[in-house]
């Protein structure tokens, strides 16, 4: 019986391409669309040259604790960033702050991605209890400012990175979940789900074949903007001194750049323009995937 | 009728509840949190064992943690928050000196923002000049990718520190009581930016769909002139999603105004937070919590309520969302649920 509905099950699943190219074509124009733009060449080439560098750079560049330089040089010479009130060498500031923005933008958004496919999905599909529990969490943290709980909870359980990426991820993944829940929802109702229903597989293998796989586009795009906007929150969190002392990030430069604006105007210039540039870059391609997943929307008839 | 009373009811009983959870997440936070309440009561000296047990005791937290939590909600329910640790006086005196300063940012941010992202935001999507949109569209995704403590940052450093023509601290000059206007120029401007680019976005996308609509060809057919349609016929219809999208913005404003207070030195309740949270100052955190919360659940009915009289096919309707999706009209714009998910 199984053997008989297997085409139907393929036919439901847009991940692998088969030979006649039929079902799996509508993803790869949505990829070749996606980077056929220019916006996504630019953008794209910015944020893969600002993640090498964060990555790579603080292996190449000074020490970003040695206080040998002289302090306060404006940017220039052998100091391409200038350097700090203790004469820290500020592009290696800059580059290793990057690596700590970066990897809590990255992180928030890969945990609020899986928590938001499990609940979300879960919760879409099958609907019930745990639907209601979603839909009243995700209105909780629609209606109280995330920054609020965050600053709290980080400021009394502690300011480690992991812990940072923790706190943000919890308030922000009912967002990216109140999607994948809509989609799934949407998704259920499809005449190739009740066709496994009635096959009488069970449903967390539709879910996991079926369901999520094609709820995948919008979710996608939440979770673009999710980097960003856990980029901006933790450095907001560190600019307020709410940050790990051991790993600062763009935002914790800030924070010490604060009292020097006056004297030294590099240092908050070059973090902010980074974390500017980053999350600019993020979420543009976030634009950029939506209109080659939506076509019709953004164009004035 | 009723059904309406019910609805607000509802919504009523739901903010109250909401504002439990909050007011119970805190404390139990404030629970787990290491430390020694009774040493940073004390500072930086040590304790001997008879003054411990003598302040566990006169702030009875010698009893258990239920009980504790019992009396502060009885508490709160009579409007009464605590006193502060560090300064000895009610929370409540403290966030009523501050929180006036705070709306002086806040409202007119708010005012400029929802305004500005209308305008903007219908121009964009109305306009025909393609490098017209670009610009706009472009523009608001950058200053909407700005963060906007450095916005500040940089204009205090561009209009304060080298053009001289705006203050960089405070809110009037020193020893004068109130708000001078020039103060306020910088940090409300901050304020608003954000959330202009971000309503000008929400703006566009509604206003197009809008503009897509059958009701609209027909305004135009009936000869109407094309400012007409767009202003008389589109907008309202566009609104819709606008309405939410500003209940929420208060809120953010609001939990932003830690940042932009912070940045600016503007004595409202955000820096009052920050400072709170730094001190361990127990009470004045959630005092200061239990207030913007409280702001942001009136706004949040206040929205509902305007919603209601905005959409004409809600105004007899159940509840916006709690409904079945199938009352919430079709053409809630696709858009808003992505728009909307930004916490």
């Amino acid at each position: 019986m199984t053997v008989q509905l297997t085409p139907v099950d393929d036919a439901g699943t847009a991940a692998p391409p088969p030979p006649d190219g039929g079902p799996a074509r509508r993803p790869a124009t949505v990829w070749s669309v996606f980077l056929h733009k220019p916006t996504v060449w630019i953008f794209g080439g910015i944020l893969i040259v600002m993640v090498l560098a964060s990555v790579v750079g603080p292996l190449l560049a000074a020490s970003p604790v040695s206080t040998n330089n002289p302090t306060f040089q404006p940017p220039g010479g052998a100091y391409p960033f200038g350097t700090d009130n203790l004469g820290r060498d500020y592009l290696a500031r800059v580059l290793g702050g990057g690596r700590i923005s970066l990897l809590v933008g990255f992180s928030v958004a890969a945990l609020c991605l899986t928590l938001a496919l499990v609940v979300g999905g879960l919760a879409g599909y099958h609907g019930g209890t745990l639907d209601l529990v979603l839909v009243k969490v995700s209105e909780f943290f629609q209606v109280i400012p995330g920054l609020v709980l965050a600053l709290v909870a980080a400021a009394l359980l502690g300011t480690n990175v992991t812990l940072i990426v923790v706190i943000l991820a919890v308030t922000m993944w009912p967002g990216v979940a109140r999607i994948v829940r809509a989609e799934a929802m949407r998704i259920s109702q499809l005449g190739y789900v009740e066709s496994q229903r009635a096959a009488g597989f069970r449903a967390l293998r539709i879910l996991w074949s079926d369901v999520l796989p094609n709820a995948m586009p919008p979710v996608l795009v939440a979770t673009t903007m999710t980097v960003a906007r856990a980029i901006l929150a933790e450095s907001g969190l560190s600019f307020l001194g709410i940050g790990d002392a051991n790993a600062p990030s763009w935002g914790a430069l800030l924070n010490q750049a604060q009292p020097y604006i006056g004297t030294a105007p590099w240092l908050p210039l070059f973090p902010g323009l980074c974390i500017f540039i980053v999350v600019l870059a993020i979420n543009l391609l976030g634009d950029a995937l939506n209109d080659a997943l939506n076509p019709s929307i953004g164009k004035v008839k | 009728m009723t059904s309406v009373l019910s609805h607000y009811g509802r919504l009523l009983l739901s903010s109250v509840i909401l504002l439990l959870v909050v007011i119970s997440i805190l404390f139990l936070l404030l629970e787990l949190a290491p430390g020694d309440p009774i040493q940073t009561l004390v500072g930086d000296v040590p304790v001997t064992q008879a003054l411990r047990d003598q302040l566990t005791a006169s702030f009875g937290l010698d009893r258990p943690v239920w009980e504790r939590y019992a009396i502060y909600l009885a508490n709160v329910a009579r409007g009464d928050l605590g006193v502060s640790f560090g300064t000895n006086t009610p929370v409540a005196e403290l966030i009523g000196e501050r929180i006036g300063a705070t709306l002086a940012l806040t409202v007119p941010a708010f005012v400029i923002s929802t305004t500005g992202g209308i305008v903007i935001g219908s121009i964009a999507a109305r306009t025909r000049r393609r490098w017209l949109d670009s610009l706009l569209s472009g523009g608001s995704v950058g200053l909407f990718s700005l963060p906007n403590f450095w916005l500040g940052l940089m204009l205090i450093l561009l209009f304060s520190v080298t053009l001289g023509w705006f203050p960089a601290q405070g809110k009037a000059p020193y020893g004068q009581d109130g708000i001078s206007l020039p103060y306020l120029v910088l940090p409300v401007i901050t304020m608003a930016t954000m959330e202009l680019a971000y309503k000008a976005r929400v703006m566009r996308s509604s206003m197009i769909e809008s503009l897509g609509q059958d009701f609209v060809d027909t305004a135009a057919s009936k000869g109407l002139s094309s400012r007409r349609v767009l202003w008389r016929h589109a907008l309202p219809n566009a609104l819709l999603p606008m309405v939410t999208v500003s209940g929420y913005s208060l809120g953010h404003m609001l939990a932003g105004s830690a940042l932009v207070e912070t940045v600016f030195g503007w004595p409202g309740i955000g820096q009052l937070f920050v400072g709170a949270i730094e001190r361990q100052d127990t009470f004045l955190v959630l005092g200061v919590v239990i207030v913007i919360t409280v702001m942001v659940l009136i706004v949040n009915v206040l929205t509902d309520i305007v919603y209601g009289i905005v959409d004409p096919r809600l105004r007899a309707r159940v509840s916006r969302s709690a409904a079945p999706r199938s009352l919430r009209g079709p053409r809630t714009p696709a858009v808003s649920e992505q728009q909307r998910s930004r916490a």
